[in-house]
């Protein structure tokens, strides 16, 4: 997927503005639906575990979103996520290391796998996803023979105990490092030389490399961050079970694409929005609570979900049309068909 | 990468793609038969070949969308729905199993002309577009089974799933005969090769007068098509409509056109050698049986063995380009 330059201009500020304030009316309005059908909805119960799994489900976008903005994608982080929950769960309870140093250790093992994966990539000049694709099921492999598939359940107190912290009632901690990670990288793109260039690099890696950008290791380094925040929504899902098990992360393909893709985040590379990922997750994460709270159930969440990607999509798609043709009619046809065309 | 060393050998060897392939096959074969007594027994054979048959077609339902440079990550969730339609039409309305069959297969074409029309009418990329729907089939399965399997399907269905001649077994003939096929329409006929012109250069076919964006349906179509007809093998060979058909579909289905050598770039795929792919992973997954190992090493080998096979395309490719 090397698309041209010209098929995907970075949205204006104003269209950027706009999609967040049409995504947000959504997510008001679904707030409103839920809370007058069922008032459970907005219980202080409710609420924090809403503000757990939102915090999950933010680093898991943010995690495909910094992939997507060097036009690549990480099939991978599902597994990634769930072997840094792994190491953490044998060096805490295994090893007997402090806390600290054992989810450190597993940030570190999920920024290497995702190093790796961007290494292969780089060197081997072989599409994303199909190496993502081929080392999530290595990844996942290794973990499930290393670990015959035991869960670490005698893990420290402190952990469960963080979990369940609530402050101001219902705001989980854990959403605030969430946001924190937001804050980060919004530095990151915003006002560094690295972010930058990883932009550069998804926006057109050609013009880039030729300005001077090394498109390689931008790539890289993309997938390295990828990995570690992969890890770290693992370890989230840690403090929140209180456990660390090897299910954790096989549903996350679809969240992950879910939360960068809703909030505007562009497939092709270049442009993202951290702000629309933030968004794209609390969307998820309120439908999500909204229908087990009406209990509707898990059962039909899966036909929601898919339905709303297509729908968000779509209306991303003709908002791109629409900015095409506000710009100077320039032919973009050849280089779309090329590319398979942006989303 | 030495391009110049071992250029005769190493040219042969790797300009074909089958090579590997079949060398790999006769290794495992042999060291199979030598480690275990138990692997060319007529019932390990039957095992084997059985498991083969589903694999195959899941396969052929991804190097479709392959062949015109599209994915098509609904395959499994198609399979799961199509096969809970079958077992729901047998089971709970007492369809006949033909025409159990024909609905079964009707849905999966129809979920596949869906993705191919999202794709082509929206523009959006065919990954996203069938992750979405990838999601919306399977929530209509689970929705309308609550998760829960038909077990009360028709004794001669049953029957099909289970029969064999010493140690070929029924479910065999559907994949041979959708393999031959295949192999006909993409070597024989006008859409065949339509479909692999589009894949091999979009503009090019697009501007000798070929329909791109009908043929993009078509692959789709096609590959639902397929992906219903492998649902409804595997609910013949479990004996039950399980919802859970399909999950696992994914990585398989990449990995077997990819080991045989269909470029994700679109247009250059080969039935034989993908078919080659599959018997290679339905033998490494049965010397695993055999061997007694972890299953979590087949998850781990199947890794393996696509990124091997990628690094073996790629190495090709230098090669082709150097020469």
């Amino acid at each position: 997927m090397t698309p041209s330059s010209d098929s995907r201009a970075r949205p204006s500020w104003l269209a950027e503005q706009s999609n967040l304030i049409g995504l947000a009316a959504i997510i008001i309005l679904f707030w409103f639906l839920f809370t007058s059908l069922a008032p459970g909805f907005v219980s202080s119960f409710n609420l924090f575990a809403l503000s757990r799994s939102l915090a999950v489900d933010i680093v898991i976008g943010f995690s495909t979103m910094v992939v997507l903005a060097t036009g690549g994608m990480n099939l991978a982080i599902g597994s990634i996520g769930v072997c840094a929950v792994m190491a953490s769960g044998y060096l805490m309870q295994t090893i007997g290391l402090p806390i600290p140093v054992a989810m450190a250790l597993a940030l570190l093992l999920g920024a290497f796998l995702g190093w790796l994966n961007g290494f292969v990539i780089v060197r081997s000049g072989v599409n994303s996803f199909i190496i993502t694709l081929a080392s999530a099921s290595l990844f996942l492999g290794g973990m499930l023979i290393l670990s015959k598939a035991q869960t670490f359940n005698a893990l420290p107190p402190e952990i469960a105990a963080f979990g369940r912290m609530r402050w101001g009632g219902f705001v989980s901690p854990l959403l605030l490092v969430a946001l924190a990670i937001g804050a980060a990288l919004v530095v990151l793109f915003r006002f560094t030389a690295l972010g930058r260039e990883i932009l550069a690099a998804g926006a057109n890696p050609r013009a880039a490399e030729l300005s001077g950008v090394p498109v390689g290791r931008a790539i890289i380094i993309a997938h390295t961050l990828s990995g570690a925040l992969a890890a770290s929504a693992g370890l989230m899902l840690v403090f929140r079970l209180g456990a660390a098990m090897p299910s954790i992360g096989q549903d996350w393909l679809l969240p992950s694409f879910l939360a960068p893709v809703l909030g505007g985040t562009l497939l092709a590379g270049g442009f993202v929005s951290v702000v629309g990922t933030i968004l794209g997750a609390l969307l998820v994460t309120t439908l999500r609570s909204g229908l087990l709270v009406m209990q509707i159930g898990n059962f039909w969440l899966q036909l929601f979900l898919g339905l709303i990607l297509l729908a968000a999509v779509m209306i991303d798609r003709y908002r791109g049309v629409y900015a095409e043709r506000r710009s100077l009619g320039r032919k973009t046809n050849l280089g779309r068909k090329e590319s398979g065309r942006r989303a | 990468m030495s391009q110049n060393r071992n250029l005769t050998f190493g040219q042969r060897f790797l300009a074909n793609e089958w090579s590997a392939l079949a060398v790999a096959i006769v290794i495992g074969l042999v060291t199979l038969a030598t480690l275990s007594s138990a692997f060319l027994t007529e019932f390990n054979l039957y095992v084997m070949l059985r498991s083969f048959c589903v694999v195959l077609i899941v396969a052929f339902a991804q190097m479709l969308t392959l062949a015109v440079g599209q994915m098509n990550l609904s395959v499994g969730a198609l399979g799961g729905l199509v096969a809970i339609a079958v077992g729901g039409m047998m089971e709970k309305w007492g369809f006949p199993v033909p025409v159990a069959i024909l609905c079964g297969l009707a849905i999966g074409a129809g979920g596949g002309l869906i993705n191919g029309l999202l794709t082509v009418r929206t523009g959006i990329n065919g990954f996203i577009i069938t992750l979405a729907t990838a999601s919306a089939f399977t929530g209509i399965n689970l929705g309308i089974t609550e998760s829960i399997p038909f077990y009360n399907l028709p004794a001669s269905f049953v029957a099909f799933g289970t029969g064999r001649i010493s140690a070929l077994p029924y479910l065999l003939l559907p994949p041979v005969l959708i393999a031959i096929a295949l192999a006909f329409f993409l070597a024989r006929t006008v859409p065949g090769r339509q479909l692999l012109a589009v894949g091999g250069n979009p503009q090019a076919a697009e501007l000798s007068g070929i329909p791109r964006d009908g043929v993009i349906v078509m692959a789709h179509t096609l590959s639902g098509l397929l992906a219903g007809a492998a649902a409804i093998l595997a609910v013949a060979q479990l004996g039950s409509a399980q919802p859970s058909i399909g999950v696992d579909w994914l990585l398989m289905s990449f990995a077997a056109p990819i080991i045989g050598g269909a470029a994700l770039a679109g247009g250059h795929i080969s039935v034989a050698a993908t078919a080659l792919a599959v018997v290679l992973i339905v033998i490494i997954q049965n010397g695993m049986v055999l061997a007694k190992v972890d299953p979590y090493w087949v998850q781990f080998l199947l890794g393996a063995l696509i990124l091997a096979a990628v690094g073996l395309n790629r190495l090709r490719a230098v090669r082709a380009g150097g020469a």
